[in-house]
């Protein structure tokens, strides 16, 4: 027989008949392929079935027998948790049968006088197949923590109620915990996971309301694909109070991404793309937890593939241009050049000028920043290089190295072979890296900062103050200039403002190392910097971050005054 | 001793039986074998005797199952024909057709003994 060869093990199966020649007969039909217990009736039935639960792939039922007659039989099983996966083929001469056992929950039926025993081990097979089958999805389809399904599955499903039911209006819903790593940190494991059973729970409770499925794709990220609904505030309400159930004094903050009306062509998967971008975005605004994706993000998005797209032939073709803002020591009776910082512009050939502050913070995202961050630093080590050889003026540049690169093992091989190729030393090119770099994962950073000063790189830790770094991280980390970030200048009219740059600078003494204040505007903020002790000044009052031949009056400029 | 020419002689469709079971003659003949101590006669007859049509009915539709199964025509067709009169509980006279089931039931238990 084909069928048995196609899995190695032999099925068992029960075949329930009164009549003994009708058992004899299925028995030796069957035998060939199947290991066949016998029973006369319901009762007899149901207590073998019990024994055999974990073994039995089927059961060929007689309907009407003595003692407990096949209908009961077909109750029983299907009202009971686990012996509902059991399959039922019912073996009747009634035509009426045959509707009342599907209805009851039968696999399939034979009818007597039986068919050719071929097609009795056909259908048979095809019913052991199909519920082994459905053993196995369903097995792999749920998430075993929260009951949800899982993703693949999800994705599936919720392509199907696309396909057969594509006029409904449906909401892609992502739903998450922010910061759910430190839950899982702060409270462990187990408060983590009684977390998302509750929040699966929840979502159960309004798939039973209102229709649709859901998944838990991912670590904390739920996706719900469910028929429109216009109050998520309600919907967030509901599951915040169920969170406040397990716990009072644990604040947790879910966020919610909705891409509402999904288009019927629209393919699922990205359908959950924007929702989820919908809700990533919360992470920058704190104001709210729901988010509906709307054209401005469809725009940003499109805009961001479009970067992410063209960037490599932005590289290629030099459409990346470095500008160069100088830094001037304010610490004599005269500013006077001490250097540059390497700022990128992106001039696209059909979007324009597009700014860093648009590009770089999605290229650090993706990790496209370590071919933007490579690009700069050679371009501006060849410029330090024909500087020095234009003017005879060594002109330090300072170059950002972004939070990806410092994981880079080849990070200070890089720099060092850039040095190299353009003749220049540690001392020309300065390395700033931000302080939050710095707080995401101290270990690492220090380690490798520190392993970029032994190799004699000088140190710049930019955007000092945007940070959370705790003081106390300040002593340890290696650094040899401190960058204010310019938020504080902004302010430093204000009385307050200026007494948080005087403590600042306070620090900056204790650590011993000279501070660079950026965004310096006005005469007014660079006297008021030069007297609470700030040694270098870079921003608009000096000059804007200009292309590398208008830099060149700043070299004139400071020679005239040697010639003085 | 019985044959499948025998069966043939009393009327039952023994191509059709056979291929129940798998064209073994000797499984078959063993199956038919078992028919005339088949319990259920003497249910539907004591059944038919006190009148108590459900349980006729039972016993009918049981050897009906198995009379098919085998194609023992010439059982089948009045246990068949009873069958549905019981089905319908319909009053009527049932002695003549259970006679003749009988009857059937004995030519085949008397080509058994041959």
């Amino acid at each position: 027989m084909t069928f048995s060869n196609s899995y190695p093990a032999r099925r068992l199966v029960l075949v329930v008949d009164d009549e003994s020649v009708n058992r004899h007969l299925l028995g030796m039909i069957l035998s060939e392929d199947y290991d066949v217990i016998y029973a006369e009736n319901g009762r007899e039935a149901l207590a073998l079935i019990h024994e055999k639960r974990e073994l039995l792939s089927l059961v060929l039922l007689d309907l009407l027998m003595p003692e407990m007659d096949g209908f009961t039989l077909i109750e029983t099983l299907r009202a009971d948790e686990e012996l509902r996966r059991i399959p039922i083929i019912v073996l009747t001469s009634e035509k009426s049968a045959e509707l009342r056992s599907l209805r009851l929950g039968a696999a399939d039926f034979i009818t007597k006088p039986y068919d050719m025993p071929e097609v009795i081990l056909a259908r048979v097979w095809r019913i052991i197949e199909l519920s082994e089958g459905r053993s196995i999805i369903r097995a792999a389809e749920k998430d075993p923590l929260t009951g949800l399904y899982t993703m693949n599955f999800f994705e599936e499903y919720a392509q199907q109620v696309r396909r057969y039911e594509p006029n409904s209006a449906m909401d892609a819903v992502a739903l998450n915990i922010d910061r759910f790593h430190m839950v899982n940190d702060l409270y462990g494991r187990e408060f983590g996971d009684r977390v998302l059973i509750t929040i699966a729970e929840g979502i159960l409770g309004w798939r039973k309301e209102r229709g649709g499925i859901a998944c838990r794709a991912e670590a904390d990220m739920f996706y719900l694909y469910w028929p429109h609904c216009d109050d998520y505030d309600a919907v967030l309400a509901r599951l915040e109070e169920l969170l406040a159930g397990i716990s009072r004094t644990t604040r947790l903050r879910l966020r919610v991404g909705v891409y509402p009306n999904a288009g019927r062509d629209e393919d699922v998967s990205r359908q959950f793309d924007r929702a989820k971008v919908a809700c990533n975005r919360i992470r920058d605004t704190y104001a709210k937890s729901i988010l509906i994706y709307d054209d401005e993000m469809h725009r940003r998005e499109v805009y961001a593939e479009r970067l992410i797209n063209d960037i490599q032939t932005a590289l290629e073709e030099g459409q990346l241009k470095v500008y160069y803002q100088p830094k001037y020591d304010i610490r004599g009776d005269r500013p006077r050049l001490h250097g540059a910082e390497a700022l990128v512009r992106w001039q696209h050939p059909e979007l324009g000028m597009v700014g860093p502050n648009v590009f770089i913070p999605l290229f650090e995202r993706n990790g496209l920043i370590r071919l933007v961050d490579r690009y700069v630093w050679r371009t501006a080590a060849a410029q330090a290089h024909a500087w020095r050889e234009e003017f005879g003026v060594r002109l330090p540049i300072s170059v950002n190295v972004s939070r990806v690169d410092l994981y880079d093992p080849d990070l200070a091989k890089t720099l060092l072979e850039i040095l190299k190729e353009n003749d220049l030393t540690t001392a020309d090119l300065l390395l700033e890296i931000t302080e939050s770099a710095y707080a995401e994962d101290t270990e690492q950073m220090l380690e490798t900062v520190q392993g970029l000063r032994e190799r004699g790189f000088l140190i710049e830790m930019d955007d000092f103050g945007s940070g959370y770094s705790s003081l106390n991280m300040l002593a340890v980390m290696p650094i040899d200039v401190l960058k204010l970030d310019m938020k504080f200048i902004q302010n430093v009219q204000d009385g307050k403002g200026v007494r948080l740059i005087e403590l600042i600078m306070d620090i900056v003494k204790c650590l011993g190392v000279p501070a660079v204040a950026e965004g310096v505007e006005t005469a007014e903020q660079c006297r008021l910097l030069k007297e609470i002790g700030c040694d270098v000044i870079q921003g608009y009052y000096f000059s804007r971050p200009v292309p590398p031949e208008e830099f060149k009056p700043f070299f004139f400029k400071e020679g005239q005054h040697a010639d003085d | 001793m019985l044959t499948i020419d025998a069966l043939q002689a009393f009327g039952a469709n023994v191509t059709d039986g056979m291929t129940r079971c798998l064209g073994r003659e000797d499984f078959y003949l063993r199956l038919v074998r078992m028919i005339p101590s088949d319990r259920n006669f003497e249910r539907l007859a004591d059944a038919i005797g006190t009148n108590d049509l459900a349980a006729a009915f039972e016993a009918a539709h049981a050897l009906k199952g198995v009379l098919a199964n085998l194609s023992l025509t010439p059982i089948l067709t009045p246990t068949a024909e009873m069958t549905e009169l019981l089905r319908a509980r319909t009053e009527t006279d049932y002695a003549p057709l259970l006679d003749e089931v009988l009857r059937r039931r004995d030519e085949l238990r008397a080509l058994c003994a041959d």
